[in-house]
Order: structure tokens, then sequence, then C-alpha cells
């Protein structure tokens, strides 16, 4: 089955290595980026009696008190988290290229192969992330749009969970959609890396016609996508009923939702790169043909070393 | 003309008599006023028209020759002062730069006026001699009062009525009053005369960050709405009749009260009970929307619990019942009021019952049944003595029937109690505003709030620690005894407190009434150094004599008296204290162990110190908390790069 759920699962499995690289990465820029956090929360905390308020039990107001400080302020602390988001961005769009090149051959490779695709293929993930960008951007007007009728509907309809109905349902139509273009931009790198498209614009035409055809893996995208709410859905449901000092186990817990987000999200990867790789030739477009009559304008047989004076 | 201007004065005779009391019980307060008040109600309109009638005692020792009226619902335009405030600052039901909407345009405007003569003198009409006053900011455009002269002078003991034909026209609802689709919440509908307070007429202008003042007295109340709609108010029902033709006329009458307001509504749903206390049996009657009806049970729960506390720690409540309103779906501007004798409440379909909003709301405007209700202090002028001190009852009874830690949220994630809520709102605005400032004349909108609310009631709660909780009960309670049904002053308040507490705590309210000053009292270092520091001989538990040393530093310039509590690794525990005079005091001692924790305000009374984490300081570090925090920080971040990485 073309790009099924579950044989694109076993994709992800036997090349599990690039999660784990992933996670590592992920957890590592995030603990970096969060140093300062530490070293300023254990210039207040560690020798304060008031610490004990958020380990046993979780005091929302102690917290609160603690992030009205200008030294631990969300505002002072926020830019470190974005430029750890970035960071991490950047480094999955550069590898984008070698883990496609993964799932489209289904094979391990080097060291060597896997950064020389990586770095063929990274300014073209970063031309399509932006334009994703812009088409997610446009999906999160319309989310806020939505909002704001709904919650026009919730002051002055007479029904008054018709607003949360609308929001709800709204909101739905809009995870679809971003979905969907998700998919859409998951087939142009695919396509991209398959077949060293230079071209985005032309690459992204062309995967779109392949994205309407294409309703079993968009069925596969939401079936992901299901998975990937229900485990976040249920580590939390464990995690809110841990122990407030049970800090080992609770970050286990979440550690392990993190894993299952970044699998997921390999997974659709991988769909779509069995779909692609697996549609059948009737099917695929045309592959941009290699010229064999270039020849180089100049040929070097004779090299003569001006002699030593 | 002759006949129809004998009955109008026959009519007025009859009124005059009624409204001197003569079928009363006995008064408990003054009753300067007494309104009756007949008006139709038009809901394609949402306007009311209405003759009103006061009847005013002078009982100001003084001769008065003219009377202002407050005409509140004229400050829904948009070149009032209230606007104009609102949209700079904020106020509580919409935020700066919100902009101006013609659904929110609100009137009363005086069609007639009349002074109503008696022993067979004609009415005179002064409609034209009414004259628009802006006693606080000159603002031309600003309608919220008007002064009328009298004709001839009025002697005290003596008395003169007011006949006023108005119309109030509603906005949607805004700042506490107003429509929303069916639903109706009148408050500040009538013209409303002012206060003879101190010497002088005290009117001010309606401001976004100010309440009302007025005097007590009897209202009888005739409304003619649509029939079937459920209507509730001040004061109890005295009739009801269906007109037959789709309207009906309810009548209601309050009395020692300075203030009625009334709601109509044809969906609600009434859910009624009782309660009895020291004073009798007092009726509860709930109007409830059909998508609240989840909540009925929590605010009777909630209200209940503290009629009962009000009753064994202030006094009785000496009125036969308690109204509860509770607003519609976009109708909440109407909540989170207070009027004598009925409240708005406030929930939604959605409430948890982990957030207690419904029952704080409940709990609030009861208590300003007592503050403000009968201790009927000016609230233009001294906000903080019914908001503030009934913020502090907020917090002893919430946290008395909901536990303190939990009296406000009580969920699995995390838990917070009202004291913890007022610390929130006062410390980031601590230093802008002392209590005593005018309300109006506030840096804005969240500084009213929080200085007036929390900053108040934390001032309570730091006497507790000071005299004791006891004394400070004892105190309010006495206060209640002497002023309800009075205006009393800021300085009637302390003197009250000085006196029953048995002390002269004037440093303490110059501080925090009429002063900015804040209190960070901090552990500045703490040390342990052997005295022999010369000595070459190894340090031995319970041998080597160390020099002990605690520094704290006052950070802020409120002075407190400070207990410090120092912990030793001998197990033993000193508690020593300090006047708070200095900017700085040490601390020492010299004995043969060392310090292990040393912490100032130990028993946490001192709600005012702004930064709690620096009142205490232990030798070993316990990272449990940082870490927590950091590995939940950088988990937040791990979910942000995953968010992020959803364009990659």
């Amino acid at each position: 089955m073309n790009g099924s759920v579950r044989s694109s699962a076993g994709l992800v499995w036997r090349h599990q290595r690039l999660m784990w690289w992933i996670f590592a990465v992920n957890l590592v820029i995030a603990w970096l980026s969060s140093l300062s956090t530490r070293a300023t929360l254990s210039a207040v905390l560690d020798h304060s009696m008031e610490s004990a308020k958020l380990v046993t039990g979780f005091d929302v107001g102690t917290l609160a008190l603690l992030l009205e400080r200008p030294d631990v302020s969300a505002r002072t602390l926020a830019p470190g988290a974005a430029g750890a988001a970035l960071i991490f961005l950047v480094y999955l769009l550069f590898i984008d290229g070698g883990a496609l090149t993964v799932f489209l051959e289904d094979r391990e490779l080097s060291r060597a192969e896997f950064f020389e695709n990586a770095g063929l293929f990274f300014w073209r993930m970063v031309r399509l992330a932006l334009y994703s960008a812009a088409a997610f951007g446009l999906l999160m007007a319309a989310g806020g749009e939505i909002s704001g009728y709904a919650g026009t509907l919730s002051s002055d309809a007479p029904q008054e969970r018709l607003g949360f109905f609308v929001n709800v349902a709204g909101k739905v139509v809009i995870v679809i959609a971003t979905l969907w273009v998700r998919m859409w931009f998951d087939l142009a790198q695919v396509w991209v890396v398959r077949e060293n498209e230079y071209k985005i614009i032309r690459g992204l035409a062309r995967s779109l016609r392949v994205a309407l055809r294409s309703g079993k893996l968009f069925a596969s995208y939401v079936g992901i996508g299901w998975f990937a709410v229900v485990t976040f859905g249920a580590g939390v449901g464990v995690w809110v009923y841990l122990p407030h000092a049970a800090m080992g186990r609770s970050f286990l817990v979440l550690e392990l939702v993190t894993i299952t987000q970044i699998a997921s999200r390999l997974w659709m990867k991988a769909a779509s790169a069995r779909w692609v790789a697996l549609l059948p030739l009737a099917a695929a477009l045309p592959v941009t043909p290699v010229d064999e009559t270039y020849a180089p304008a100049l040929e070097v047989t004779d090299v003569r070393l001006p002699e030593p004076e | 003309m002759e006949i129809r201007c004998w009955r109008s004065c026959l009519i007025a005779v009859a009124m005059f008599l009624t409204a001197s009391g003569a079928a009363q019980s006995k008064p408990l307060s003054e009753r300067v006023v007494a309104y009756q008040i007949e008006g139709a109600y038009n809901p394609k309109t949402h306007t009311l028209d209405a003759t009103e009638v006061l009847t005013y005692t002078n009982r100001t020792g003084t001769t008065l020759d003219k009377f202002p009226f407050h005409l509140y619902l004229n400050a829904f335009q948009p070149k009032s002062s209230w606007m104009t405030e609102a949209e700079r600052g904020g106020e509580r039901d919409s935020e700066t730069g919100a902009g101006w909407d013609d659904k929110h345009f609100g009137s009363n405007e005086v069609k007639s006026l009349e002074i109503l003569g008696s022993g067979g003198e004609a009415a005179k009409d002064v409609t034209k001699q009414m004259k628009f006053v802006s006693p606080d900011d000159g603002n031309a455009d600003d309608r919220t009062v008007f002064e009328i002269a009298l004709p001839k002078p009025l002697p005290p003991n003596e008395r003169v009525q007011f006949r006023i034909h108005f119309v109030a026209k509603f906005p949607e609802v805004l700042a506490r009053t107003g429509y929303k689709r069916d639903f109706l919440m009148a408050g500040q509908w009538f013209p409303k005369v002012g206060v003879w307070w101190n010497g002088g007429w005290n009117c001010h202008q309606f401001h976004a960050s100010t309440e009302f003042f007025a005097d007590f007295g009897t209202f009888d109340v005739k409304l003619t709405l649509p029939a079937k709609w459920n209507v509730g108010s001040s004061g109890v029902q005295s009739g009801a009749k269906d007109n037959g033709n789709g309207t009906q006329t309810v009548s209601f009458h309050a009395e020692d009260v300075h203030d009625v307001a009334w709601t109509a509504d044809p969906s609600t749903k009434v859910v009624e009970d009782s309660i009895e206390l020291s004073g009798g049996t007092v009726k509860i009657r709930m109007l409830m929307q059909s998508g609240h009806m989840a909540s009925a049970p929590r605010y009777l729960q909630a209200l209940k619990g503290t009629m009962r506390k009000f009753d064994e720690w202030i006094g009785p409540y000496p009125y036969p019942q308690i109204t509860v309103v509770d607003p519609p779906h976009g109708g909440g501007a109407a909540g989170g009021m207070e009027y004598p004798t009925l409240i708005t409440a406030g929930t939604a379909w959605w409430m948890p019952k982990s957030m207690l909003e419904p029952e704080s709301v409940v709990e609030h405007e009861f208590g300003h049944q007592y503050w403000y209700g009968m201790v009927a202090t000016n609230e233009f002028e001294d906000a903080w003595m019914d908001e503030g001190i009934n913020q502090y009852m907020e917090a002893k009874i919430m946290d008395a029937l909901y536990g303190r830690d939990t009296s406000s949220v009580n969920s699995r994630l995390g838990t917070l109690g009202e004291r913890g809520m007022d610390r929130l709102s006062y410390v980031p605005l601590a230093d802008r505003d002392p209590l005593s400032r005018p309300a109006w004349l506030f840096l804005d909108g969240g500084s009213y709030g929080s200085t007036t609310y929390s900053k108040t009631a934390l001032m309570m709660l730091t006497l507790e620690s000071l005299v004791g909780e006891k004394a400070v009960l004892h105190g309010l309670r006495v206060y209640f005894d002497r002023y309800k049904f009075k205006h009393p002053r800021p300085e009637d308040f302390t003197a009250t407190m000085n006196e029953a507490v048995g002390q002269d705590l004037d440093w303490y309210w110059k501080q925090s009434i009429y002063g900015t000053d804040t209190l960070d009292d901090r552990i500045l270092s703490a040390s342990s150094e052997r005295r022999d520091w010369y000595s070459k001989q190894d340090e031995k538990k319970g041998v080597t004599v160390y020099r002990d040393e605690v520094v704290v530093l006052r950070r802020g310039n409120f002075a407190l008296p400070v207990v410090l509590e120092a912990k030793f690794d001998d197990g033993s525990t000193v508690r020593e204290r300090w006047d708070g005079m200095d900017s700085w005091h040490r601390f020492t001692w010299e004995r043969k162990a060392k310090l292990v924790s040393a912490e100032v305000d130990p028993d946490h009374g001192y709600l005012l110190d702004r930064d709690p984490f620096n009142n205490s300081w232990t030798e070993k570090a316990d990272r449990r908390a940082s870490g927590k925090l950091a590995g939940y920080w950088t988990l937040l971040t791990q979910w942000l790069e995953q968010a992020l990485s959803w364009l990659a």
C-alpha cells in the first residue's frame, strides 16, 4: 500500500537513529539556552525557604511572584527560548535533505553521504519553509477571524454555547487545512530531493497536483496527527496525576511525549517519501532530461609548471 | 385646572405622610430621603419613562439653598469625563483605547423638575434653572451632576419635595448597568440627590474608577414591564399586578438603604431559599440564567457561608431579603456589583469547580452589604474603606470556607489562595498611589484596583500579625456597630481601630493609608565565623565557638518591627526583634553552633512585603525548586522548538 501508515512507520523504525538524533539536538539546544535561566533561578531560590512552596505542591501565587521579578520575568527569559527554537528550525532544515534521502532510498547513508545531501538541499528547504510560512500565516489569520467571530457569538447570540461550537468547528477545519498544507509541502520537499529540482515554484506546482490526488496519503496524515494528539494528551494526563515532588518521573513522562511528537513528524515525512517513491511511473511527473552533449569549454591535457629561476 | 391642582396637592400630601414613615418599622438610619418612583420600561428602546418624588428632610443643622443631583447614566456619552477617562486609562469592563460604540450610549434626561409646595402652595417648575456642574475636572461636557437652587431656603429639620419626570436610556451593558438582549440590569437609573457631608454638599461627577455615595432613606418603586418577565430588586416586592395588556406592574419597597437597583429578564429561573441568622430569617432569592444552573448550588453555598461568618464576626444582617442576580452571557459587565440587598454575581457554563470565581464574587458582593450598604463610606473619596476592608473580609472568609491556599484555585495543576491573589495584584503597582487618594485621581484603572482592593486587604492582614487576628476583627466589629447607617471618614476608622485594639497605631496608618512607601525586608548576609579565627586548631562541633551574624536590610521605606528567627546546627532556635527604624540591623550571637537558617517574618504575616524570596537564608542549598523550574523551562523550550519546526 503506497504511503500507508504501517509501512511509513516501519521506515521510521528502521531508521530510528534519525529520531534519536533529532531528539538529542532538540534537548541539548533547549538545555543550553536555559542555562542562564537555571543560574538566575538558583540565585533566587536555592537558599530561600520560599522555594519549598514550589516543590511539594505547586503554589501558583509563589510562581507568579517569582515571575514578577525583573530578572526572572517571561520578558527576560523569552528571547533565549525563541533563539533556541530558531536554531532548531535551521538544524532541521539542514538535515531535511539527508533525512528524505534516507526515506526515499530506504537505506542507511554514511555520514559523508548524509551531510552531502543535507548541504545540497539546505537552501531549497529554507525557501520552501518560507513559502510554507506564508501559507500557514494565512491559515493562522483565518483561525484568528474564526476566534473573533466566535467571541462575538459567545457574547451576542441567544444560545450561550453557540460561539464555543462555532469556534471548535472552525478550528477543526483550520487544523485539517493545516495538515493538508503540511502534506503538500512535505511532498514538495520529497520532490525537490528526488528530482534535484532547483525551481521551487515549479516543484510546488507539481507537488500540488500530486497532493490533490493523494487522498490516501492525507488519510495517513490525519491518522498520524491523531496519534500525536492522543499520545500528547495521554502523556500530559499521566503527568497531571504524578506527585508534584516526583520531578524525575515527571520529566521522563514529558520527554517521552516530546519523543512521540518528533516521531510523529518524521512519520509524516516518511509517508510522503514512501508515497512519491512508489508512485506508478505513469503517474510520475516528467524528469528534467540530462544534456549529454554538454562538453566542458576547456579541456586541460597538458599542464606545464614554470621553470624555477 | 384648579381641581387638578388640588388633586395633585392631595396626592403629594399623602405621599409626604407615607414618606414620613408612618407605616414603617423602627428606623435603623436617619432616613434623610424618601423616594417614590413610578415608571414604565420599554424593552424595544431600552428606556424607562418615570416620575420620581423625592422628599428630603434637612438634618444637616444648616439652612440649605441649593441641591445637587447625580445623573449617572449621562456618563455613557462620548464627551463625558467617564468615557474620556475609560478610553485613556481603562476601567473594569473595557481596556484603554477601546473606542466609542453607539450601543453604549446612555442618558438620564430630566424632562421636568418641580419643587412641590406644602400647605396649598402650587408646585414650582424649576426645570430651566437646572445647571450642570463639574466640580472635579471642570469638564463642561460632563452632565452627571446638576444643581438646582431653591426658591426658598430650607431651614433645618424642614422638608422639601422634588418631583422629577425623567427618561432613562440604558446603554448596552457597561460598567454595571444596561441591557443585553432581553436582560436589563438597572443600576444608578434615577436622579439621586447628593450627600451633605462634612459641612458641605458632596456630589462628585461620575468617573471611570468611582462608585457611589448617597443618603439613607426609604424607597417605594413601581415599575410597569412586559408581563411574565422575572423581576428582581432591592428591598422586598410589595405588589405585582398583571395589567392584561401584555404588561405587569411590580412594586417594591426598601427601607434604611441608600440606593435601589432592579433587574428584569424573561428567561431567568428563580431559586429561592432562606437562612437563619442572629437577626432572624433572611430570604434568599436568586435569578439564574438557565445555562448557569450548575453554579446555583455554588452561589448558595458561598452566600450562606458568608452570611454566617459576617453574622458571627461583624454583626447581624438587618434586612429581610437578599437578591442575587446572575447576568447572562455577554452581560458580564453587569456582574460583580453590589446594591443594598441586591448583588450581581458572575459565572460561565464552562466554569470548573477548581476555579472559585463564582464563590468569591458572591462573597465579595455580599460583604458590601456591610461595607458600603450599612457603613456607607464615600466611595468617591475613600474607596478603600469599602472595597479594601471588604477585600480583607473576602480573604478571611474564603480562607475559612475553602482553605487558605486553595480559596481561589484548587486543582491538581496548582493552587492559589485569596492572599496570593491579592499579593499578585499589589506587588507590581505597590508604589504608585496611596490608599487615601480620591478614586478618580489614581494613575490608572490598574493602580486603582490594585491599591484600593489588594493593598488595603494586605494592610489589614499585615496588621493581624502586629496586633493579632482577634484584635483586628474586634476592631472591625466595634467600627461596624458605631458607624452603621452613617458615613464615616478615614479618621473615624483609624481612631476606632486604635481604641478597640488598645494601641496607638497612627504610625502604621500614616505609612499604609497615606503613603506609597513599600515594605521589603531582606536578609542581606548571613555567616558563621570562628571567634578564634587566628587559631590553627581544627574546628570541632560542639566545642568551637562561632560568631554567628545575620544582617537584615530594609530595602523599602515602609518601617515595621522585624522578627528574625535563626536556627543553629545544634538544633536550637532563637527569635529576636528589631524595631525596623534604621535602614539595616546586625543580629549577632556567640555560641558553639553555626547558623543553618535565618528568616525575617517567620510567621509569614507581613503580606505587604514585596519580595518574599529574600526574606530567608539557608546555609545549605536546596536545588529542587530551581532544578524543577529550570527543567520545565527546558521542556517548554523543547516544545517551542517543536512548534516552530512545523515549518521544516
